[in-house]
């Protein structure tokens, strides 16, 4: 494995786990979705460096622009619903949604 | 080590730090910035790792759609501060320790036993002068990248009549 792969490799994993991290704990709704970003940038580093160097390169990054796609339109939804919950519930913080909605 | 391999270390730590600095950062407009240039440093580690498509790409999507939303929506909303988002410290800690735990055995495991193994592919040599001379549109990426960026922080720093 090369060196930038392998360093590639791991800066991926370490976003990947930073923004499981931060979603899980974050309170309020505009930072889970950025925690889903970083999560979603270290997934595409991670794939991404697995290809590097290897014969199925093309195949890798084919999935790497999928995924860019496919996680940008998860990402607007996810900004529209949050618009619609502070529209209705006046709060971003998901406790307090939780609280509201009973 | 030879200084062309530090090249990916470099961009690898830039990467994690506005990463690191969006995630804990209290304003939301910091976060919003550190979060953009974490977008622009992923499509350049795309575009000179020799896949100049995926750059544009991440570059158009991230830096640009995405990050619009995201202010459109912290603008709608009204929503100036993010909190720290940690309510437990020690949970946080101990998240942080396996995420480095994680990344140091991905390392030494993916580089068979040795972190810095000799056997790297010279991709990044020429690489400056590649970007600079050969393929001038990853110029003009760059270029409409910090454009971008400065019309995102002056407003962001403009204050509403």
């Amino acid at each position: 494995m090369q060196l930038d792969a392998v360093v590639y490799m791991g800066a991926g994993t370490l976003l990947l786990f930073m923004g499981v991290a931060s979603m899980a704990l974050s309170k309020n709704l505009v930072k889970t979705i950025m925690s889903f970003q970083v999560l979603l940038f270290g997934a595409n580093l991670a794939l991404f460096s697995s290809g590097l160097g290897s014969t199925t390169r093309l195949t890798v990054d084919t999935f790497v622009l999928l995924s860019i796609t496919a996680g940008a339109a998860v990402e607007a939804v996810g900004l529209a619903i949050i618009l619609g919950v502070h529209r209705k519930y006046g709060t971003l913080d998901p406790s307090k949604v939780r609280k509201l909605k009973e | 080590m030879n200084p062309s391999e530090l090249q990916p270390l470099i961009l690898a730590g830039a990467l994690v730090g506005t990463v690191a600095f969006a995630l804990f950062s209290t304003k939301v407009s910091s976060s919003l910035i550190a979060l953009f240039y974490s977008s622009v440093i992923l499509a350049v580690i795309f575009t000179i790792s020799g896949d100049a498509l995926l750059g544009l790409v991440q570059m158009a999507t991230f830096a640009g759609a995405v990050s619009v939303l995201t202010l459109s929506v912290v603008l709608m909303t009204g929503e100036s501060r993010l909190g720290l988002g940690i309510k437990n410290l020690g949970v946080a800690s101990v998240l942080a320790l396996l995420a480095f735990a994680a990344a140091t055995f991905s390392i030494i495991i993916g580089g068979s036993g040795s972190a810095f193994p000799s056997s790297y592919a010279d991709i990044s040599s020429q690489v400056l002068v590649l970007l600079w001379v050969d393929r001038p549109w990853d110029l003009l990426i760059l270029v409409m990248a910090f454009a971008s960026a400065m019309v995102t922080i002056s407003n962001l720093m403009s204050k509403e009549p």
